[in-house]
């Protein structure tokens, strides 16, 4: 999977916008998108909302979590924590990404907002690292990871999945009786 | 989004071999130790040192591994082959005792595939040489994944000529997709840029052909 599609898909979530000019309901194949009206905030996917925000229709409502202080916050936790603490949103490091690059004059604060988010990701990709490699060194048939954002397991889906591979290969050296079998005559 | 036109066949799997892998027919050229037990008339041309007509019994000489894995059978004895030094005891303590130190390309090129292939040769010591291939690259995997995964826009040479076939395909694909979510980042990833296929027809453009 490529990065630009897991940011494909994280443009479905919602996020509140407020419109400055009016249009009734209007239905699309996903759902329906409420009426607008001047002033009154509504939620809108976010793949709308940038649209309207480059034509210049609209103002983007940062949500609740892109804070400072919330986010300090999550930082610390991350950091103190071994396993992985629930995220944000499950698309924090793309909606930051494109609220941010669309929508900064809208958002107080901006460039700490992206040192933070950009902590919190370097922290747990190193957490995730550190857990793979315990996976690996022991051998291990399953592993749970709760809270894993799709950004992270993308980057590191290819890697890990070649080294299991190569891992499986090597180890059906140790059981010579059933792949003996797989010699193939020239 | 990067797609290929042509997909290269994969490694075999353990003990046996894809016909078709390029990286399986290079592997299969190594040459390995081997000694004669019974005589080959009339090809001593084969080997240079002796200038017999034929190679007697119990010669010591090298072939590699294409045709030492045909000639090889537990019943009647052709031939028997001798570990190469790399998958020996002395070697075999080394590899246990700290994986990360040796330099893996010098020694063989295909380190993991061929010490797979030893395993046809009934040596006594199979189980022993599994359970170390095994266990080097868990102890490497370590250093691989984070030289891969960090080394962004670097000259990657140095980290890479310790490593074996095996783990320089790795490499490649950890640093694929390091570069993918780095790109992206950047906004790279949104700009569109010339297929290398139209650059290399090296197409005239429209501006050049009208004065």
């Amino acid at each position: 999977m490529d990065s630009s599609e897991v940011e494909f898909l994280a443009e479905k979530e919602m996020v509140k916008i407020i419109p400055n000019f009016s249009l009734d309901r209007i239905y699309l194949i996903g759902g329906d998108l409420g009426p607008f009206n001047p002033g009154l905030p509504v939620d809108v996917p976010v793949w709308l909302a940038l649209n309207l925000k480059q034509r210049q229709k609209c103002r983007i409502v940062p949500p609740a979590w892109m804070d400072v202080e919330k986010l300090e916050e999550m930082r610390e936790l991350e950091r103190k924590e071994d396993t992985f603490t629930p995220v944000p949103s499950p698309y924090y490091m793309e909606l930051t990404k494109l609220l941010l690059n669309y929508a900064s004059d809208n958002i107080p604060k901006a460039d700490e907002i992206r040192t933070l988010v950009k902590d919190i990701w370097d922290t747990r990709i190193a957490k995730l690292r550190l857990s793979a490699d315990s996976f690996i060194s022991q051998l291990e048939a399953h592993a749970k990871l709760d809270n894993l954002t799709l950004m992270e397991i993308n980057t590191i889906r290819a890697f890990l999945l070649d080294s299991l591979n190569c891992m499986y290969k090597l180890r059906s050296n140790l059981q010579p009786g059933s792949s003996k079998g797989q010699f193939t005559d020239y | 989004m990067d797609t290929q036109s042509y997909l290269p066949v994969q490694p075999g799997v353990g003990m046996g071999e894809n016909f078709l892998s390029l990286d399986d027919i290079v592997l299969s050229h190594e040459r390995l130790p081997i000694r004669t037990e019974c005589s080959f008339p009339r090809l001593g041309f084969l080997e240079k040192s002796s200038d017999s007509q034929d190679i007697p019994e119990g010669t010591k000489m090298e072939l590699p591994l294409w045709l030492s894995k045909g000639l090889y059978e537990k019943k009647r004895r052709v031939l028997s082959v001798e570990l190469p030094k790399v998958y020996r005891e002395g070697w075999r303590t080394v590899f246990n005792a700290d994986p990360n130190v040796v330099d893996l390309h010098k020694m063989g090129p295909y380190y993991y595939g061929l010490g797979s292939q030893m395993l046809h040769f009934d040596s006594p010591e199979n189980p022993e040489i599994a359970q170390t291939l095994l266990q080097t690259f868990i102890g490497r995997f370590r250093r691989n994944m984070d030289s891969s995964q960090n080394a962004y826009n670097e000259d990657t040479s140095a980290l890479v000529e310790r490593l074996d076939c095996l783990e320089k395909a790795l490499f490649t694909s950890g640093q694929s997709g390091l570069n993918n979510f780095q790109s992206w980042e950047k906004g790279q990833a949104s700009q569109l840029t010339a297929s290398s296929l139209v650059l290399n027809y090296r197409k005239r453009k429209i501006t050049d052909i009208q004065p």
